[in-house]
């Protein structure tokens, strides 16, 4: 009788432990392939909403300085341009990146791949900016360790130079945050601007 | 009819299942590997009369690193001129050399440190080629990481948080309060910083006189793979791939070749100090 019981129920308890099984494995399947969606909206919560835009379009211009490669020397080079002004300083700085990356006036050269997209930039309220860019910055590009630093410094120098609110620049490569561009630079710690390295 | 059914979804649950519980042994057999590495390191790394030097050539695989006008590719130099660097050292003295890589394969950044933190390498020497978008530009550099890249608290706090795990491990007590293990953290490192600023002007010197280069000099710079390595540790920019002249100089043997005499005698001058 003792013996009989569990015999009888032998199947119950496979199908829970089968059951149990099922859970574990979509549970580790959301937990491993659903992060990046995860990151994206718990980061882009905390960027400031998008108001609608106002139905007269005043069109009022602010002035940014951008950082650009030289031919002549190892520094960083300020060129001025135009964007269009507010309304939130994410949004102001999305179009001086879009300069940035649409590269010089002048004969300077750009430190991105003209391929480079930004698919958002996000300022908290503790003056750390996110910019998310697509992959295309990591994958356009063979960067020597040079050609890196110049790229992520014209990126923050842009960014910290131009807007009172930022104080420091982290950047995500589609959502997530890795570990570097090319192999040198550390991009999981934010970035304070160095205008050590700008030309005076 | 039921048992059936039972039986054909066991089935289709046995690779998944089969695959959760590799991936369980996988974590418990790295767990104490991660953590094997206890405070036994504490008298090792202030010192550097070096027993261990790895040696780390930059990029590998798929990683190609910067690429050249003629085809040349970071990768392939960086491992030429660090099994040159292998040899010269075995050769003449009784130091064991590591490489972090000994072919042509991936290896993620984080690798490269781990390998000097288990063998608990005395010195940490990472080999690149270095790469612009000024074609003009040229020369060669040492590399030590930045510290002034993380100056306030709370990304300090931060990056200890992030960091955590063996390295620290490696120098304090598991029991010890946190602030307290940051701050022996911080001194290590500070200590780590000054010793590779000595190595770095060591190395640079002679890339200045063997290369006949121009002197970029030595700089500091939020370098990743120096970032979790437990001794001191340069990263080494040997002229510019993307510069024509200096691209045909790195195919050479003959400069390959000059680039780890010079990175050689730099090491050595370095120990002379601490023996």
């Amino acid at each position: 009788m003792a013996n009989g019981l569990p015999k009888k129920n032998q199947g119950k308890p496979a199908l829970i432990l089968g059951g149990l099984l099922v859970l574990l494995v979509i549970l580790a399947i959301v937990f491993f392939t659903g992060g990046e969606r995860e990151k994206v909206r718990r980061l882009a919560a905390v960027s400031v909403p998008k108001p609608q835009p106002p139905a007269v379009k005043s069109e009022e211009k602010r002035t940014v300085t951008l950082f650009f490669l030289s031919d002549d020397d190892d520094m960083l080079h300020r060129e001025s341009r135009e964007i269009t002004a507010g309304p939130s300083a994410a949004e102001e700085a999305e179009r001086a990146l879009a300069e940035l990356i649409k590269g010089s006036s002048k004969d300077l050269i750009s430190p991105l791949p003209p391929e480079t997209r930004v698919r958002q930039v996000f300022v908290t309220k503790d003056g750390v900016a996110y910019v998310d860019f697509g992959r295309e910055i990591m994958e356009k590009f063979s960067y020597g360790s040079s050609s890196e630093l110049a790229a992520v410094y014209a990126v923050v120098d842009t960014l910290a130079f131009n807007f009172k609110t930022i104080k420091k620049v982290s950047i995500l490569i589609e959502g997530t945050e890795r570990e570097t561009l090319g192999g040198h630079v550390d991009l999981t710690q934010p970035f304070f601007p160095d205008y050590s390295i700008v030309a005076k | 009819m039921k048992l059936k059914n039972v039986r054909t979804d066991k089935s289709r649950l046995a690779l998944p299942a089969g695959l959760l519980v590799f991936l369980l042994f996988l974590l418990a057999g790295l767990g104490p590997q991660a953590f094997s590495q206890t405070a036994s390191d504490t008298q090792a790394n202030t010192r550097p009369g070096a027993r261990k030097v790895v040696i780390d050539p930059g990029h590998g695989g798929i990683e190609i690193g910067a690429k050249g006008k003629f085809g040349n590719v970071e990768k392939d130099i960086t491992l030429a001129i660090a099994l040159k660097l292998k040899a010269m050292i075995e050769k003449s003295m009784a130091f064991q050399v590591v490489l972090t890589r000994d072919k042509d394969i991936d290896v993620p950044v984080e690798n490269r440190s781990a390998t000097a933190n288990n063998v608990k390498a005395d010195v940490f020497i990472s080999i690149h080629t270095n790469g612009s978008r000024q074609k003009t530009a040229e020369g060669s550099e040492t590399f030590f990481l930045s510290v002034g890249a993380t100056p306030d608290e709370e990304t300090r706090r931060l990056a200890y948080l992030e960091n955590n795990s063996s390295r620290i491990e490696d120098h304090v007590d598991k029991t010890s309060e946190d602030d307290v293990k940051m701050i022996l953290w911080d001194m290590a490192q500070a200590a780590y910083i000054r010793q590779s600023s000595q190595l770095a002007e060591m190395i640079q010197s002679e890339l200045n006189t063997l290369l006949g280069t121009r002197n970029r000099g030595i700089k500091q710079a939020p370098f990743k793979v120096l970032t979790g390595v437990a001794c001191p540790a340069v990263l080494i920019e040997a002229a510019f791939i993307s510069n024509p002249d200096e691209e045909k100089k790195l195919a050479s043997d003959g400069f390959q070749t000059s680039v780890a005499e010079a990175i050689y005698r730099g090491l050595m001058k370095y120990l002379q100090l601490y023996q």
